[in-house]
């Protein structure tokens, strides 16, 4: 009978078969479980079977029944039993079980144990399993640790235990004594590495604190000048270790890779980014006093470490993260950014990753800088790992303004002709931002914009869904010269047709649907023009028998495509001449006239009515498409007419503000609504009602669908300089000010939703010396995906430029409230 | 800076060879990283980026051998090269305890491997001890004072 572990796990991964594998488990599952209940057992027994549980655990099975067990170990006076009791308790149980309070005792105990290595077992443990019950608990014997041992082992343990508790309850501040570490720190022989980073640890909780929390108002602790204050003495004593530390060569133990301990560095960098940060939180003088001699070190760091190996890289990009999330000055700022893209330049997929990743980020805080790299940035889109592409793409897209569209709308070219279906989403990614790109510039080579397009189908056509089809064919529509436009259709007509060309496939449903669409608009224009000579094989029979072999093959499996075809066979039978091809298109279009799909059924026959009236009758309903007007310039006016609607209320009290009854806020959310269905006819006037039948059928089942969203197309853009002030799952905040003068601040937020965002109402609170008037949401309180709604701001007064912010809505229309609040700090004040 | 989520070590067929959470999570929690992230992590090409986004948080992850290591680490805060560093740390200390690690010893000696990571790595995933010789010696120190324990049990 194998009773020892090493029998156990043998048989385990002897089992031939899961079956057998189970059966084993399950068997020596029950038998541990009978062992354990029996008292008598001898010790070495019982630390057998927590040793096999503890492989259970490993396995994934349940192993609650030793819990108990496993403290009764602790509580043995043997080491052994100890530090396996310790361990299993440690695996087993965790914060939230009731069992803990079990471990008080024994916890409390073993910190005052003469061995420093059962010492050490406790503290390890309480550092694992420490509930806020807990931790008020034994913080006093942790704290005795640190403040008597000068055993670094202890102390670097002590330390970081002592962290965790303080984190966890958070009122311990009060008993904590700045002055233990103080001494810790100028005690060379017991600073050890171990002990300085629990000393980081230690200081990181503490400022994260009083970043998160409003101490001021709750115990009675004024965190800026009882914390702040002498924590900050240590500030100096930090840079002269980093300064060290970083320009040290060699120090054997620590080294790694010629970087002598990148693991301190870096915790000693975030460490003084969250003295900073929590400086400018509280406008601490203490600590911002210290901002320039930071930045100098920083500008050496950046400078010194070397960069060709990860271990340096981790240290420059903690560096990295420090700037941009300090915002500090503009040439720390710009170092920042050339880091980052001698990562992307380097081979190593991992720096790559998180430099886009980076450099995403900081776009908004340093656009041009991040723009220069573009290079490398497009060379990353070549990269054979998809999500070093997908991030190289979303920052090109990030950057690309109009003096580089162009040259970014090639690079992007050249990326999708290197696709295939397994990269789909980065398709549908770039069309559909592409799309938003040639929404929001004006290009003013339109035919080059054709172009792209005709590529775009050409290269990836298969993968584009019909809502950017429809998207791509307003571009085309909206084109001014009717030349580019027939341009456009003569080119793809030249590759459909020519019997030669491969490059077109049959499956590409994206290029068929504009191309069906084009002829039916301008098909004219190519049987007419000017360029007619060197295009023999487009004429009217050969563009009637597209159309005829297409529908052949889509009859009865894409039903959209029919639905197009049929209406560009009636739009094309006014536009060319012989009677033998229209009599085609009028049988084409007759196939349909007893479908078993309603919608073609009813467009035959319609169609058929039309086919018959006379040709004067039939050119007025047939007309080109008018331009389509963006919906968004229309909501621009209504805007401008509603202005008085903005609320005056001045908004001061945070209390007020807090409260769900706000008064102001409820008024916007329908102020600037517009009914979209108004719109839409203006638009499309009375015309619309017959000449095309299809489009319209889309529009209206758009507009009942989602009117709101309908209207918000696209037309809030988030402004370059607008800085991210929150960043949450559910949508990205960005403010941007617009004028700072003595006593009055103008600003607009950006909410950008990253998913469907509903009824957001905002709550915005100022200092109580200044006044807040907040203006509407615009264009509307819902908010598409990526999309972006925007929000003035006027404040009075004076005093630093604050906000608190909540935020109220409904996430992806559910129905249920979401609440997110934040706060954040300018540099100005008034 | 580091803050590590949890430490898995997976077999290259997909066995859990180890596994610690440094923050609380419910057990189904627990399991559905553990299914989620095996397949994903296994199916990976060696070119590949070792950062992944998974749920809210980032994985970063090594093969090392037959094993590989993953690692949880929250996302805007961890610094993902560190966690490499990290990774690589705890290996190397491995390697030096065990004498040219292998995927059996950790295996069957998978205590033991927790009693090298719980001296590198405390609390909620923070990095207590950088240097390798430090760790060792403890652990080793440690491991006499055990068989001394049974030492005397024999004697007495």
């Amino acid at each position: 009978m194998g009773s020892s572990l090493r029998s156990f796990i043998k048989d385990v991964r002897g089992a031939k078969t899961l079956a057998d594998e189970r059966a084993i488990i399950t068997k020596q599952s029950a038998k541990i479980r009978t062992k354990l209940r029996d008292d008598h057992l001898p010790h070495e027994k019982r630390r057998v079977n927590i040793q096999k549980l503890l492989y259970l655990y490993i396995l994934g099975e349940k192993t609650h029944f030793g819990q108990v067990e496993s403290i009764n170990l602790v509580a043995s006076d043997e080491f052994v039993d100890k530090r396996l009791g310790y361990l299993a308790a440690t695996l087993l149980l965790d914060e939230s079980e009731d069992l803990l309070t079990l471990l008080t005792n024994m916890l409390n105990n073993d910190l005052h144990h003469p061995n420093k290595y059962v010492v050490s077992l406790a503290l390890t443990s309480l550092g694992f399993l420490s509930s806020p019950e807990l931790a008020r608990d034994l913080y006093p014997d942790v704290e005795n640790i640190i403040k008597n041992s000068r055993d670094p082992f202890l102390l670097k343990k002590a330390l970081q235990c002592a962290a965790k508790l303080i984190f966890k309850d958070d009122s311990l501040l009060e008993i904590f004594n700045i002055e233990d570490i103080t001494r810790v720190l100028s005690n060379h022989s017991i600073c050890t590495h171990g002990v300085l980073l629990g000393i980081t640890k230690i200081l990181q909780s503490i400022l994260l604190i009083g970043l998160n929390g409003n101490k001021e108002e709750e115990d009675g602790i004024d965190y800026n000048n009882d914390i702040l204050a002498p924590l900050s003495l240590l500030l100096r004593e930090f840079f002269v270790r980093l300064e060290n530390l970083n320009s040290k060569n060699i120090e054997p133990g620590y080294d790694v890779q010629g970087i002598c301990d990148p693991f301190l560095q870096c915790e000693m960098i975030y460490t003084l980014q969250l003295y900073f940060q929590v400086g400018e939180l509280l406008d601490s003088k203490h600590v911002l006093g210290y901002k320039d001699n930071f930045c100098d070190l920083l500008t050496r760091i950046a400078t010194n470490t070397d960069s060709t190996k990860n271990s340096g890289q981790a240290i420059l990009y903690e560096t990295v993260k420090t700037i941009f999330s300090l915002n500090l000055n503009q040439p720390l700022r710009v170092l920042g950014v050339n880091i980052l893209a001698k990562f992307l330049a380097g081979k190593d997929n991992n720096t790559k990753y998180v430099s886009l990743n980076t450099l995403l980020k900081v776009v908004p805080q340093e656009p041009t800088a991040v723009q220069r790299h573009r290079k490398f940035i497009s060379h990353c889109l070549q990269d054979n790992d998809v999500s070093i592409r997908m991030r190289a793409l979303e920052l090109s897209f990030a950057i690309l303004d109009g003096s580089n569209l162009v040259e970014l709308v090639n690079e992007l070219m050249k990326f999708l002709a290197k696709q295939d279906e397994d990269s789909k989403d980065l398709i549908i990614y770039t069309i559909d931002h592409l799309v938003d790109t040639f929404d929001t510039h004006v290009v003013k080579d339109e035919s080059w914009k054709l172009d792209v397009f005709l590529n775009i189908l050409k290269l990836v056509g298969p993968f584009i869904n019909y809502e950017k089809i429809n998207d791509i064919l307003i571009i085309i529509n909206n084109t001014t010269k009717l030349f580019d436009k027939s341009n456009f259709l003569q080119k793809l007509l030249s590759l459909s047709l020519d019997g030669e060309s491969m490059e077109i496939s049959d499956d590409n449903i994206g290029w068929q649907l504009v191309l069906v669409w084009c002829i039916g608009e301008y098909g004219d224009l190519v049987l007419n023009g000017d360029n007619k000579n060197n295009t023999s094989s487009i004429n009217e029979s050969s563009i009637t028998d597209y159309l005829l072999n297409l529908q052949e093959c889509y009859t009865t499996t894409n039903h959209k495509i029919i639905n197009y075809i049929l209406t560009t066979a009636l739009k094309l039978s006014i536009k060319i001449f012989d009677a033998k091809n229209i009599e085609k298109l009028r049988q084409l279009i007759l196939n349909y006239a007893d479908s078993t799909d309603l919608t073609l059924q009813m467009k035959s026959n319609q169609y058929e009515i039309f086919f018959n009236q006379s040709l004067s009758v039939k050119k007025t309903i047939l007309e080109t498409m008018p331009k389509f007007e963006k919906i968004a310039e229309k909501s621009n006016n209504v805007k401008g007419s509603s202005k008085n609607l903005i609320s005056n209320e001045p908004i001061d009290l945070l209390s007020d503000l807090l409260n769900e009854d706000s008064k102001s806020e409820t008024k916007d959310s329908t102020g600037d609504n517009v009914k979209p269905i108004d719109i839409l006819e203006e638009i499309f006037g009375e015309k619309n009602d017959i000449t095309q039948p299809l489009k319209r059928g889309e529009e209206e089942e758009k507009s009942t669908n989602h009117p709101t969203v309908a209207i918000t197309n696209a037309d809030v853009i988030l402004p370059s300089d607008a800085t991210k002030i929150y960043d949450s799952s559910s949508l990205n905040v960005y403010a941007s000010l617009l004028s700072v003068s003595s006593g009055l601040a103008h600003l607009d937020l950006f909410f950008q939703a990253k998913s469907l965002i509903s009824d957001l109402q905002t709550f915005c609170a100022v200092p109580k010396a200044q006044k807040l008037t907040l203006g509407q949401l615009y264009p509307s309180s819902t908010i598409k995906a990526s999309q972006v709604c925007k929000q003035s701001l006027k404040v009075s007064g004076s005093g630093k430029l604050k906000l608190r912010i909540k935020l109220d809505f409904h996430l992806n229309g559910s129905s249920s409230t979401t609440n997110e609040q934040f706060d954040h700090k300018f540099n100005e004040s008034l | 800076m580091t803050q590590l989520k949890y430490l898995i070590l997976v077999s290259r067929q997909g066995k859990i060879r180890l596994k610690k959470w440094y923050t609380a999570m419910s057990a189904s929690e627990k399991a559905k990283i553990v299914k989620d992230l095996t397949p994903t992590i296994l199916a990976r090409k060696p070119k590949m980026c070792n950062i992944i986004e998974y749920s809210d948080h980032k994985v970063v992850y090594k093969r090392y051998a037959s094993l590989f290591f993953i690692v949880g680490v929250t996302s805007d805060v961890d610094n993902e090269l560190l966690t490499l560093e990290v990774i690589h740390r705890f290996v190397e200390t491995m390697d030096t305890y065990f004498g040219n690690v292998c995927e059996l010893d950790i295996i069957f000696n998978f205590n033991k491997v927790y009693d090298i990571l719980n001296e590198m790595i405390m609390c909620d995933g923070s990095i207590a001890e950088s240097s390798r010789k430090e760790v060792l010696h403890h652990v080793t120190v440690m491991d006499t004072m055990e068989s001394n324990d049974n030492l005397e049990r024999v004697l007495s």
